[in-house]
Formats: C-alpha cells, sequence, structure tokens
C-alpha cells in the first residue's frame, strides 16, 4: 500500500516536470509585478477631499505611469488632484508622483514618479510582446491588488478570450476578470497581450444590446474582464500630455454622429458601407465652416471607407477616434452621401473649445456656491448659439448653504446677478466678490436657467 | 323607536335629497395610442345633471375625446348613453349629453342640480362630496372646507394635459377616492358648489374640487364651443413674495415675470425674465402670493386672442411700455393615432411642445410606443423619437404622416424613415 502510493506520487511529479517547458508562471508573476503600482490621490473640492485610490502601469525607465480614463471623472479641474501617492505591490512605503495630464486619444491619464522608485519599475514594453492577436478560447493572465489595508498585496487571475471585437478599439472580451484595471495583461508564456480597461457595468452582452444609450458604467471597480490588444496599446504608450489638459486636441464640432444602420444603407444604395448621419453641427464650428450640413452621411476618411463595426453605433466612436488622432491645424477629406449624390469635403480641424476641467471658477464662501464660465458644451447643452453666450454655470453648490437654501443647483445658468446680466464670467466674479464682501446687504437676487425654464432665486446671506 | 323616527325626519334637506337624484355613475370606454397600438380602457367616474335637457357636468380626466362610450346610470339605476359636448382640461372639466331620444323612447325620469356660490364658502363650513368612489354608486361623504383657495398647477395632470394654470380649487376633507372625480362638492341644502376632482392619494383627506364659479362659466362655454378659447403670452409668473424690496416696489404691486417661453409673444414683445409686469391694458397686477397667480393668468386667458396687450414694465431702475400681441393658447399634447402595421403610435409635436423643448419649429411626430416585433420597433425607433421625414416627405402635420401610411397599406414597401433624439439625427427603415 505504502510502496503503492509512493510510486504514484513519483509519476505524478514526472509528469508535471514533463510538460514545463518554460518559466513557471509563478516566476513570471513575481518579474510582472514591477510594471504595476498602486495609486492613491485625493480630489480636494469646494469643502471636502475625495480620497481616490486606484492602479496603473509602468511605461518608461522615467517612472511614467498610467492610469485608466475612468480613475479621474471628466470635469475635475488638474488643480484639485492632489498628493499623489504611488505605492509597489505588497507595500506600504509611499513615493510621490506629479499628474502630468489626460490624453485625449486614449483617454489615460500619466503621472510621474519621483526618483528613488524608478529602478524597482521595469516599464511594461520591456517585455516581449505577443507575435499575433490572442485566439479566442486562449488563456490570459493578469495581476490584481487589494487595498492599501492589506497593503496592496499582489494577487493572480486569469481567464479565457470570449471575443475579440473593435469598439472601435481592438478589444478583447474575457469570460471573467482578468486583471486589475489599467493593469498590463499576459499570455502564458508572459508575453504582453493587452492593457486592461475600466469593465462594461454588468456583461458585454448588455453594452451591446443597448441602442441608444451610452455604454453602461461598471460595476466591478477593482477588476476587469476589458482587454485593449497591443494595436491599442503600444503605439500609445508614449502619448505623454504636452500640457496638463492634454492639450493640443483636434476639434470637428459635430455633436450628433449617428450610425447608419445597414437597412438604411440598402435603401440608399450604399449597400455594404458603413456610414455616419451627422447632425447637431455647433454654429462656428470646423464642421460647420467646411459646409458640412445636417443629415450628410459620412461614408470615408481621408479616402479609407469607414469599417463595420458591431454594433452599428461604435462606427460614429471610430470616425470620432480617427479625427482625435489629428492634430489642430490638420486637413481632413471627407466623403460624404448628401441628397443622394458623394462628394468630397475637406475640413480643417480646429482647437478643442475649452472644456470643463480648464474653465476658469471661483468658489464664493460665503454664498455657498462655485461659478465656472460659460462653455460651448453648455451652449450645446442649453440649445444656445455661441453668439449668444453669456453668464455663469454653476459649478459647485454647498450642501445647507444660502445657495442651496435658495434653490441653486449644480449647473444652473445664471444669467443675471441681481438684475444686472452678466455678460461674461469676470463681470460675474466681480459683483459676487462685491455681494460678499458687502457688510449690509442680507439678500441678493439670481435670474437662473435651467432645463429652459427660467426662475428668479433669492440668496439670504446669513 | 320614536327616536330613531325623530332622526330621520331630521334628516337631509330637500334640496338635497332632489341633489342625489341628479349625480350619476359614468361609465367610459376610450382609446389610447400607447406602446405602438389603438387599445381600449375602461374608467368609472362621476358627474351631475345641471340642466332639464339633460347636459351633464364632470371632469376632463373621466370624460375625453378619446371616449368611444360612454354609458351613464342614472339615480335611479337606469343606464343610458352619452355624448361628448366639450371639455377643458385646463380647468378639468367636461359636459356630456344624454342621449334625449332614448330619454324619451324609455320614458326616463331625471333631476338636474342647482349650483350655488363657490365664492361665499367659508372654511369649517360643511360639505358633502356625492359620487360613485371605487364603483360605489351615490356615495355620499361629509367633511368641511379646508381651504378656499388652494393654487395647485400640474403641467401633467390631466391625463398628460396640463390643467390647474387658471383656477384655484376648493380644498375639503370629505373623503375623495377615485371614481368620485366629477362628481359634486355640495352644501346642506344641495347647492353644487364644486367638482370634485382630486385628491392626495395615501394622504388623509386632502381632496380638491373646482370651485361652481370656474365650472359654470366654464360648462356655458363647452355648451356653446365645444371647448373654451384661451390667449396665451408666454410668460410664467412666480410669486413676488418677499422681493417687494429688492425691486424696490410697494408691497401688492406687480406681477413677477419668472420665465418667458422663447419665440412667445411676450418674448417678441421683449420681456425677460425677472421683469415685473405692473399692470396690463392699464390695470394694475398683485401677484405677491402664489394663490394670485391664477386670477392674473386667467385675466390674461381671458383676452381676445390676436389683441394687442399693454405691458408696463418694470425692469431694474426702468420703467418700460411694452406691447405684445397674444396667440391661441395650445395645450403641450397634441393629436394622437396609432399606425397598427407599424406597431407605431405617435403624437403631433404641438408649438407648445417644441417650445418647451426648444426643437426649430413645430413639425414632425413624437413616438409614443412601439409594439415589439413589429416594423417600427425592428427597425430601432423608440419613444420619444421625433419623426421628422418619411423618405424625401416631411412630417409637418399628423396627416402627412397618415396619407403615407395609406400610401404603405396599399403597396408596403421598405420606408425611409428620419428621426431625432436630442436634436440628433438618425436614420431607419420600416420594412413590410
Amino acid at each position: 500500500m505504502t510502496f503503492l502510493r509512493r510510486f504514484f506520487l513519483f509519476t505524478l511529479l514526472a509528469v508535471v516536470v514533463g510538460t514545463v517547458h518554460a518559466t513557471p508562471l509563478v516566476d513570471l508573476f513575481n518579474e510582472r509585478l514591477k510594471s504595476v503600482v498602486a495609486v492613491e490621490f485625493f480630489i480636494q473640492d469646494e469643502i471636502e477631499r475625495h480620497p481616490v485610490s486606484v492602479q496603473g502601469t509602468v511605461v518608461d525607465k522615467e517612472g511614467t505611469i498610467i492610469l485608466p480614463g475612468a480613475a479621474i471623472l471628466p470635469g475635475v479641474p488638474p488643480g484639485q488632484l492632489k498628493d499623489f501617492k504611488v505605492y509597489r505591490p505588497g507595500s506600504i512605503e509611499p513615493s510621490n508622483a506629479t499628474y502630468l495630464g489626460q490624453d485625449a486619444l486614449t483617454g489615460w491619464h500619466f503621472l510621474r514618479v519621483e526618483e528613488k522608485l524608478r529602478s524597482q519599475l521595469v516599464p511594461v514594453g520591456s517585455y516581449d510582446a505577443i507575435k499575433t492577436d490572442p485566439v479566442l478560447s486562449e488563456e490570459l493572465w493578469g495581476i490584481g491588488l487589494r487595498n492599501k489595508d492589506e497593503d496592496f498585496m499582489p494577487y493572480f487571475l486569469s481567464a479565457r478570450v470570449a471575443l475579440i471585437t473593435k469598439l472601435p478599439q481592438k478589444t478583447a472580451i474575457l469570460a471573467t476578470e482578468v486583471a486589475g484595471p489599467g493593469l498590463p495583461v499576459f499570455n502564458t508564456a508572459g508575453q504582453l497581450a493587452g492593457l486592461t480597461q475600466t469593465s462594461f457595468g454588468q456583461n458585454f452582452l448588455l453594452f451591446s444590446h443597448s441602442q441608444n444609450a451610452a455604454p453602461i458604467l461598471l460595476v466591478n471597480v477593482e477588476e476587469s474582464s476589458v482587454v485593449w490588444l497591443l494595436d491599442e496599446v503600444l503605439p500609445n504608450l508614449n502619448r505623454i500630455p504636452k500640457t496638463v489638459t492634454g492639450r493640443p486636441i483636434s476639434w470637428f464640432g459635430a455633436y450628433g454622429m449617428q450610425p447608419m444602420d445597414p437597412e438604411v444603407a440598402k435603401l440608399l444604395k450604399l449597400e455594404n458601407q458603413p456610414g455616419v448621419v451627422l447632425s447637431d453641427l455647433l454654429e462656428g464650428s470646423p464642421a460647420e465652416r467646411a459646409g458640412l450640413k445636417e443629415r450628410d452621411i459620412v461614408l470615408a476618411l481621408d479616402g479609407q471607407p469607414l469599417p463595420r463595426l458591431k454594433p452599428d453605433r461604435v462606427v460614429g466612436g471610430y470616425l470620432g477616434q480617427e479625427l482625435l488622432r489629428h492634430a489642430p491645424g490638420d486637413v481632413v477629406t471627407l466623403t460624404i452621401s448628401r441628397d443622394g449624390a458623394r462628394q468630397d469635403i475637406k475640413v480643417t480641424l480646429g482647437d478643442e473649445p475649452k472644456m470643463v476641467r480648464e474653465a476658469d471658477r471661483h468658489y464664493f464662501e460665503r454664498v455657498g456656491f462655485t461659478v465656472r464660465e460659460f462653455l460651448a458644451t453648455d451652449g450645446i447643452a442649453n440649445r444656445i448659439k455661441p453668439s449668444e453666450q453669456q453668464g455663469v454655470v454653476v459649478q459647485f453648490v454647498k450642501p445647507g448653504g444660502p445657495g442651496a437654501s435658495a434653490g441653486l443647483r449644480p449647473d444652473d445658468w445664471v444669467r443675471e446677478i441681481d438684475g444686472e446680466e452678466m455678460k461674461t464670467y469676470e463681470q460675474a466674479t466681480k459683483k459676487l466678490t462685491e455681494i460678499e464682501a458687502g457688510k449690509i446687504r442680507h439678500e441678493f437676487v439670481l435670474l437662473v436657467s435651467r432645463g429652459g425654464e427660467t426662475s428668479v432665486l433669492r440668496v439670504k446671506l446669513n | 323607536m320614536a327616536f330613531a323616527a325623530a332622526t330621520v325626519h331630521a334628516g337631509m334637506s330637500k334640496g338635497f335629497n332632489r341633489l342625489l337624484d341628479a349625480v350619476v355613475r359614468i361609465d367610459v370606454r376610450e382609446i389610447t395610442f400607447e406602446e405602438g397600438a389603438q387599445r381600449f380602457t375602461g374608467g368609472t367616474g362621476s358627474g351631475v345633471i345641471i340642466s332639464s335637457d339633460g347636459l351633464i357636468l364632470t371632469n376632463a380626466h373621466v370624460a375625453s375625446p378619446r371616449a368611444v362610450e360612454i354609458s351613464i346610470t342614472l339615480a335611479n339605476l337606469e343606464k343610458i348613453g352619452a355624448k361628448l359636448i366639450g371639455w377643458d382640461h385646463w380647468t378639468d372639466l367636461a359636459v356630456l349629453r344624454l342621449d334625449l331620444d332614448e330619454v324619451r323612447r324609455r320614458k326616463l325620469n331625471f333631476t338636474s342640480a342647482e349650483f350655488g356660490d363657490s365664492s361665499e364658502l367659508s372654511p369649517g363650513q360643511t360639505v358633502y362630496a356625492v359620487g360613485t368612489p371605487y364603483g360605489l354608486a351615490r356615495t355620499v361623504t361629509r367633511g368641511i372646507i379646508s381651504n378656499n383657495n388652494r393654487p395647485f398647477e400640474d403641467s401633467r395632470g390631466v391625463n398628460g394635459y396640463e390643467t390647474g394654470s387658471f383656477n384655484t380649487w376648493l380644498q375639503t376633507d370629505a373623503a375623495i377616492n377615485p371614481g368620485n372625480s366629477g362628481g359634486p362638492l355640495v352644501t346642506e341644502d344641495g347647492k353644487v358648489v364644486g367638482i370634485n376632482s382630486r385628491a392626495y392619494i395615501g394622504a388623509e383627506n386632502l381632496g380638491f374640487a373646482i370651485p361652481s364659479g370656474i365650472a359654470r362659466r366654464v360648462s356655458a362655454a363647452l355648451v356653446l364651443h365645444g371647448t373654451v378659447t384661451r390667449s396665451y403670452l408666454g410668460l410664467t409668473p412666480g410669486a413676488l413674495q418677499d422681493l417687494e424690496r429688492f425691486y424696490s416696489l410697494a408691497a401688492n404691486t406687480g406681477l413677477l415675470v419668472n420665465g418667458v417661453d422663447p419665440d412667445s409673444p411676450a418674448a417678441r414683445a421683449g420681456l425677460r425674465p425677472g421683469d415685473v409686469v405692473l399692470a396690463l391694458n392699464g390695470q394694475k397686477l398683485d401677484g405677491r402670493f402664489p394663490e394670485q397667480l391664477p386670477p392674473i393668468q386667467n385675466m390674461i386667458a381671458d383676452l381676445p386672442v390676436g389683441s394687442r396687450v399693454r405691458l408696463q414694465i418694470k425692469r431694474g431702475g426702468q420703467n418700460l411700455d411694452l406691447t405684445a400681441v397674444t396667440e391661441k393658447l395650445e395645450s403641450q399634447v397634441g393629436d394622437e393615432w396609432a399606425f397598427e402595421k407599424w406597431g407605431l403610435s405617435v403624437r403631433k409635436v404641438s408649438r407648445a411642445f417644441a417650445r418647451e423643448n426648444r426643437l426649430t419649429d413645430s413639425s414632425g411626430v413624437i413616438v409614443l410606443g412601439v409594439q415589439p416585433g413589429y416594423p417600427a420597433a425592428e427597425a430601432g425607433l423608440a419613444r420619444g423619437d421625433i419623426i421628422t421625414k418619411i423618405g424625401p416627405t416631411a412630417v409637418i402635420e399628423l396627416s402627412t404622416l397618415k396619407k403615407l401610411y395609406e400610401g404603405y397599406e396599399a403597396n408596403p414597401a421598405p420606408q425611409l424613415v428620419e428621426a431625432q433624439r436630442n436634436r440628433r439625427i438618425s436614420l431607419y427603415v420600416i420594412k413590410p
């Protein structure tokens, strides 16, 4: 009996040893840990600090680290991002880092960590890259990191490829979570296969079924099953923003880019040709100035027909992405179908109008709210032509403050203060500063517009 | 025994008993255009006969132009048909007429009620609600007038139509339940002082009735014209309450303009939000409290359509005189229809809807619903899309679409549909 068992053990070991022909996964895992970090920072708003804990990937020897786009909400100005700390897996020794900005094309945020940690890090691009995209059912693996209370302890995740698709980025959807969001993913030989993105909420089926909605937002914030493959990753690792706001960013200016359904293409005799229907062209935008019109159907960009992508609406995203690859001032040629006739239109791309995160803003503590500049995007939301834009937008309202008690809400468009029309941001901040400084006034009046309805709000100062 | 008999004799007045004979139950079968199809639904309400020639007053949310069959149950339990004479969702009132031929043929009897003066009501006064709560015909509940001047506006209150902008309401604690709608609120002598129309569901004894003063006026107009024509200026008033000092106004002076509808007569006249209207056609306005706003709105509504209105305005330190030309008031809710082979139900974009949603104009129809598996749903159209074009034809009116649909029915072929959502244009194909 004893003999038999020993014999059995022996043969089992022989089999295992016989099949190992490469570095054990555990060794690969330990080596690859040098390319991933935990990142902590906080967002300092008017009255509170919001701690954020995310994960990042090391991209070069200069200590550059990328974080996934969803790590920071779009409207947050860089000035509110404070105290970036970088931790190696399994360590609670912090290293300081600087925020470099967000890349518009990939959405990635870039950081640079201080000198002392750099020697312990390995750029993710230094590992062998897979030669061809992974295939269905192939097993990939990655790293997950626990929270700070568990010393950012790393753990192993693996999953098989369920689907490879373009959304419009070439993306592998795995059957289950394969790594923390924003972290690299490898094949079993340890070759780099891609970088996880923030996961789809629920699952990919729901994402592809929702027709008119934006992608569903994530549920599992700590792990991801969505991987951008190397074509989307390697060429972009060096897109370190030139400025903290991510500029220069090119601008097209059509805010409706709806995909053309294959049935529509067939009826319009544009068979097998994906297209994008343009609408909501902002007055004065590059698209409008180039002579594009509502209802034009874009069929090709710079002579390249738009690709067939599923779900259909990804085609709109594709066109947007391709335009973002260009710099402001670049000229692109769009082939469009208008009233059944094809024509080429040259568009000189412009500079993205000021974004919310760049807008000048000021918090008025005594009145309990923040106003910021009125932007082109506010004009779209309020259906106001650029030539008619004025006033300021409420960015933040302090709970329980005088503004909140008066019924003021974030995104309210302030058009008049104390009966005086506010033409510019400077005029509004000057007026509010005067009101705050005034020792006699106990109340003032705002005329605000919200969802097309205006009302007069009376703010009582304490 | 004698004691009990005495109680009976001391019961309700002759007038009250007569009133009971004038209250009817109303059963309505109506058409709806939800979910991409025509469907029929039923409802029960109450009403009160107000004339010897068989006019019945009820709520607009009980009997509307969507009604295809109206059946009245008289106090003597006889059932008889009725027709809609007119309706007015703004005051939630409708007038029906009993089928008089049938009344004569079947030799039926009915009594009509008398109106009381709602302006003489005072809080605390005893009133009775009579009607058909939950189908329980001839139910009498008792309460008091809780408030005789309650403002109460609801932009979707009457089956999706606006209500309450032009009148205040009587508030009562007499129990009002679903089915009481359209029944009278009466005094002890049986005079109709209000038409019960709504209650806070889930709250205790918070019921609301349209005052008889309004009901008399509106029902007279409905009998004459089938509808109440009102004027529209396009200003939304707000109560000035406590803002007088800011506007340097004497108390009880002026009407604060909270909002001005884009492209409305008020906007064209140059009126702006934040303005204070001191006088309208020379008549001084006082919109200090919310209760005072519906009568002012009603005063504007009563102006002849297309008439010039002089507005004396205070804007900051400045006094201005503006002139606006009134338009006919329209509802947000346009005509509805269902295109059954497409599984598509739609509602016309009204001028008011276009204004509120800042559409470029009022052409197009809004998708109310699509039926799963039918061509419109298969094409990808969804509730809320605004259909603007079919093939090369702009869908300006509902009739345009009906005509196109007839063509499709005769010769089914794929149709290219252009629709907008948030001003973003998409194309769809409806296929047989």
